[in-house]
């Protein structure tokens, strides 16, 4: 038996095992790789970053997941967030399905915990769960008022009445709708909103679903979209290379200059996509090192029974 | 303490499921049922705080908004569905459930169709439009069947074939990059909240 002929009567369990120890080595030991951030991440922090320090200006949150597709989606709203809360941008956050409300909360806590002045009802609101059957009336009523549209907060507080709201009324000042989503990206708000409202869409999306999306993006209907781990690893190292800095953005630097993640002084939670990617990678090479010997071998075993 | 002692359970069932890489085994299938049975439980009480309570009791019973009855009435006839004789009730709520998705036919039809076929009308000026005019023709001419794939025709077939295949491959690798994400943050756990290895 040769070597290819052993590879292909391998037990799969081996493959699990080596898997398995790609992912966890690099993330025990953290080494620094470079994040190349792209044009549909940078519009969305370009677009966040343009309302920072303006009470006149929001953007929106729908958390539109449960907990399954956490690892890939969490670190991006927890990245959105932290820049929002740093440029001091006013923010909404809203859910459809009960399973995403405790997320929500969540999210918020997990980045508040390091912004002690941030306040509910100044900095943020939170709508909360709303029913998925108001799912299109809200949309389309958002478009006139956001506080008659979902009347209510996450506390139950009357929107109309927290301070946030004063200047803000509708899609013109809540210019932004980002959905983080394990099956859609952001067609309620695409298909009704954009069109009658001109309001601005984006989606954080998982890695499956990306190659659908990017049509979307194309046509101008999404105006950017967070891929998967790899979309959120992007947005971390934005927040840590100017929102964190306080400097304004630029794509050149962007692109340019990267982020240190083996430097303890930016929290894990942070840089957690970071590190996720370098255990993607990894993981990558491996399982591309797989498909070539698995070729290979094929190729070899085809020619040996041509010979024969 | 409880965070302690709940992560080390999650944990511990984590591995449960793991082990099914292995092989079948009591364990796996313990924690298996297990999420099942948890995944119903957590669900009706989290319905019932999160829709039932201030959806429809608190504006029903203490707000008297009693127009909400009618809505309500009409989605208990769903669990007619189960009787034989009055299984023709749950076909109301269904008829609601269809309006709503007739009426955002039309805006569908725009957002998914017709913007996206402008966008593929696009003037040649560059190489990236000059390719999606070559992918959407040649893969459209691969699904036209009247015509059988021979000669010419076939090998402008041929590269929508390859095409398809580009589009796959894509698909298939952020296929792969979304499951080992999910198995990163399954190890982030371990390593990090259970074992504090990474904080």
């Amino acid at each position: 038996m040769n070597f290819f002929e052993r590879i292909q009567a391998l037990d799969r369990r081996w493959i699990y095992l080596l898997v398995a120890l790609a992912i966890t080595v690099p993330l025990v030991l953290v080494f620094d790789s470079k994040t190349y951030t792209t044009e549909p991440t940078e519009n969305i922090y370009q677009l966040i970053d343009s309302f920072s320090g303006r009470d006149d200006r929001a953007i929106m949150i729908n958390f539109m997941h449960d907990a399954s597709t956490m690892p890939e989606l969490f670190p991006m709203e927890v990245a959105i967030l932290r820049h929002a809360f740093l440029r001091d941008v006013k923010v909404f956050t809203i859910c459809f399905t009960p399973t995403a409300a405790p997320l929500v909360d969540y999210a918020i806590n997990t980045v508040k915990e390091e912004f002690p002045d941030i306040q509910s009802g100044v900095d943020y609101i939170n709508i909360g769960y709303k029913p998925a059957a108001l799912y299109l009336p809200i949309v389309l009523g958002m478009g006139d008022d956001i506080a008659e549209a979902v009347e209510t907060d996450a506390e139950g507080r009357q929107i109309a009445n927290l301070p946030m709201m004063e200047n803000i009324q509708n899609y013109n000042e809540m210019n932004l709708v980002i959905e983080t989503s394990g099956s859609s990206f952001g067609a309620m708000w695409y298909i009704y909103a954009r069109p009658r409202f001109g309001v601005n869409v984006a989606a954080g999306i998982t890695a499956v679903m990306a190659a659908d999306a990017y049509p979307f993006l194309q046509t101008g209907q999404l105006i950017g979209i967070l891929a998967g781990l790899k979309g959120a690893a992007e947005y971390e190292k934005m927040v840590d290379l100017f929102a964190a800095q306080d400097r304004p953005f630029s794509r050149e630097r962007a692109r340019e200059e990267h982020v240190s993640i083996t430097d303890d002084a930016v929290l894990y939670k942070f840089r957690v996509a970071r590190i996720g990617m370098n255990a993607q990678t990894v993981a990558h090479i491996l399982i591309i090192v797989f498909i070539i010997i698995g070729n290979v071998g094929y190729f070899f075993e085809k020619q040996r029974e041509k010979k024969v | 303490m409880f965070e302690t002692i709940s992560n080390w359970i999650a944990a511990l069932l984590t591995l449960f499921i793991f082990s099914f890489l292995y092989k079948d085994n009591p364990f796996y299938r313990f924690a298996e049922h297990l999420l099942v049975g948890v995944s119903m439980g957590y669900f009706i009480p989290l319905v019932y705080n999160n829709a039932f309570m201030p959806f429809l009791y608190t504006p029903i019973f203490l707000q008297h908004k009693f127009i909400l009855i009618i809505p309500a009435i009409i989605g208990t006839f769903y669990i007619f569905r189960f009787n034989r004789k009055l299984s023709w009730l749950s076909r109301y709520p269904i008829v609601f459930g269809m309006g709503i998705i007739g009426m955002g036919v039309p805006m569908s039809m725009h957002a998914s169709v017709l913007v996206q076929m402008r966008s593929a009308m696009l003037p040649i000026i560059d190489i990236n439009i000059f390719l999606i005019f070559i992918g959407t023709v040649t893969i459209l001419l691969y699904f036209f069947f009247s015509k059988s794939h021979e000669g010419l025709y076939g090998k402008f077939t041929r590269i929508g074939v390859w095409f398809m295949m580009i589009g796959f491959g894509a698909s298939f690798g952020y296929t792969v990059m979304a499951r080992l994400s999910l198995l990163i943050g399954r190890i982030q756990f371990l390593v990090g909240d259970v074992l504090k290895i990474i904080q």
